[in-house]
């Protein structure tokens, strides 16, 4: 098992290479996601002032 | 809209339909990508046997191969639909060939870092002014340069159809680079540094190699549709369907949250 | 309605262009200005050795005069973006492309070929042979139109945006990769005693090539960039 961790003296080089390709990938993967639920969250506030708003005054558009 | 597109591609095209086409295929892509993923790692970083030139450093190839085709073929379907968005003013044209930009960098991002953490134990550098490494660069530089020219533009749509032209001359460009910075090389005599024979790789390597080629190309539907469904989210966030959406997802505390803070902004006022 | 013919045309664009050039003719010695600066400092960092300044002066040259095309890029159309001559020029029934490319050639002329004219000067400060003087003259008479052209392209799809400095530097850059290559490569080539013709044909064939079709995209590029 330790055999495979050192990867024949590269390991310093191997699992960096690793390490960047999923952190990179992971990070562009979330990425959207909480974008997603940032807008959704704003989209959220906003119906709700505007439904606020038009039970206040229901005249106004 | 040309006669010849099937009725299904219109209805698809359609941004609701497409965002609820996306959520059903997403976790299968992704679900794919992993499960190939995790075959081909263990097939390359445990069955494969260490090279006899390179030792166990080359199992680098793994990922640092599939990146760059990654690369090269996103930029070829980011200027695909570039065209498409352009010719056609397909909305949904445009929104994958500006959400493939980021995944196409990503992917020559991690290219440009793996080659060189697989340089420096092969060439003794971290850096050469090889061929392909150029080329690899000045592709990071197109994918940049189509997601500033599409951020800087006020108006969205406006800045994904520039961005789309711009993509397209990179298209054009991508060839003429690489004939010149070969030709460039030549005349320097630069380090002509082969990581690979001409293709003699054992089967024992090829295949963790071509199923973690499958397992990025799934990964990369699974992101793209992700970025996909978001960005069709905020662009049609004042259309019915993303409301009902937003009304769905949202927790009651949320929606009371943001009525306390109406309430709060109008009793201020 | 009888249109002006289109050699008359192109002749008026061009005769304005370089009217109002030269009604600010401060601003046509920037570029040259700035590469006499950055070409002074380079002795500077490297040291005054003649043998190291003669082996890179032909590349130096060529970036210098790339970098200070750049810097003036960024103006090829604002004036006339903020004073709406541009808008009046694309709805002008002569063809965009052929306006566009007078357009590019007047800045050329008022950028591109001082800096040409100073470049032996410059080069003679960093002990290039004189024998290699006409190749880079040539390569430059080539590349700076082809630069001129390309940056175009880009201003062109900028035009709607605030900010676009550094944003054209970055989009320049992977297009220009191939002109500075060939270019500095004819150059180098000549100061080993190489053939350097084929580079200087590679660089007229993509002049030609340029000539025709990024007139036509920088047309395509300012209806995309500034219809709403």
């Amino acid at each position: 098992m330790s055999a495979f961790f050192a990867m024949g003296g590269y390991a310093i080089y191997v699992w960096p290479a690793y390490a960047v390709f999923f952190i990179v990938l992971i990070a562009d993967y979330i990425n959207p996601s909480l974008r997603r639920r940032r807008n959704l969250r704003e989209l959220r506030s906003r119906m709700a002032r505007q439904a606020a708003r038009q039970q206040r005054n229901p005249s106004a558009p | 809209m040309a006669n010849w597109i099937p009725l299904w591609v219109h209805k698809l095209s359609s941004p609701p339909n497409f965002y609820r086409f996306a959520g059903v295929v997403r976790p299968w892509a992704l679900g794919l990508a992993l499960i190939l993923g995790a075959i081909a790692l263990y097939g390359g970083l445990v069955l494969a046997p260490a090279d006899y030139q390179q030792g166990d450093a080359y199992r680098i190839i793994f990922i640092h191969v599939p990146s760059a085709w990654m690369g090269l073929f996103i930029y070829g379907l980011m200027a695909v639909a570039s065209f498409i968005s352009l010719v056609w003013r397909i909305k949904l044209a445009e929104v994958v060939a500006m959400e493939s930009a980021p995944i196409g960098a990503a992917f020559t991002f991690i290219t440009l870092v793996t080659g060189s953490l697989w340089g420096k134990p092969m060439w003794g550098t971290w850096w050469t002014w090889d061929a392909r490494l150029t080329s690899e660069l000045v592709l990071l530089f197109l994918y940049l340069g189509v997601i500033g020219l599409y951020h800087s533009f006020e108006d969205r749509r406006q800045g994904a159809r520039a961005a789309a032209f711009l993509a397209i001359i990179g298209i054009i460009n991508v060839p003429i680079v690489h004939f010149s910075v070969n030709w460039w090389n030549t005349l320097h005599q630069g380090s002509t540094v082969r990581i690979l024979g001409p293709s003699h790789i054992s089967t024992d390597m090829l295949w963790p190699l071509l199923t973690m080629m499958v397992a990025t190309k799934f990964y990369y539907i699974a992101s793209l549709f992700g970025r996909v469904r978001t960005d069709l989210l905020s662009m049609e966030s004042g259309k019915d369907w993303v409301r009902q959406i937003a009304g769905a997802h949202g927790s009651a505390d949320a929606v009371s949250a943001g009525r306390a803070e109406a309430a709060e902004r109008e009793a201020r006022r | 309605m009888s249109h002006a013919p289109l050699a008359s045309a192109c002749a008026a664009v061009l005769r304005r262009d370089l009217t109002l050039a030269w009604r600010r003719r401060g601003d046509i010695v920037m570029p040259v200005l700035y590469a006499l600066i950055v070409i002074t400092l380079f002795p500077f960092a490297l040291g005054p050795e003649d043998a190291l300044l003669q082996r890179i002066a032909g590349g130096i040259v060529l970036v210098t005069m790339l970098l200070a095309m750049l810097l003036a890029l960024d103006a090829m159309f604002r004036s006339d973006i903020e004073d709406g001559s541009l808008e009046q020029l694309m709805l002008s029934p002569q063809p965009l492309a052929m306006m566009l490319s007078m357009k590019i050639l007047a800045h050329w002329i008022t950028t591109a070929l001082p800096l040409i004219v100073i470049a032996p000067l410059l080069a003679g400060m960093l002990h290039l042979p004189t024998a290699v003087m006409p190749v880079l003259v040539y390569a430059l008479l080539l590349s700076t139109p082809l630069l001129s052209l390309l940056g175009a392209v880009l201003v062109a799809l900028t035009a709607g945006t605030r900010r676009s400095g550094m944003l054209l530097a970055l989009m320049l850059l992977p297009l220009c990769v191939p002109v500075v290559i060939f270019a500095a490569g004819a150059v180098a080539a000549a100061q080993q005693g190489l053939p350097w013709l084929a580079p200087i044909a590679w660089l007229g064939a993509a002049l030609v090539m340029a000539l025709v079709l990024a007139p036509l995209a920088c047309a395509t590029a300012l209806r995309i960039a500034l219809d709403a």
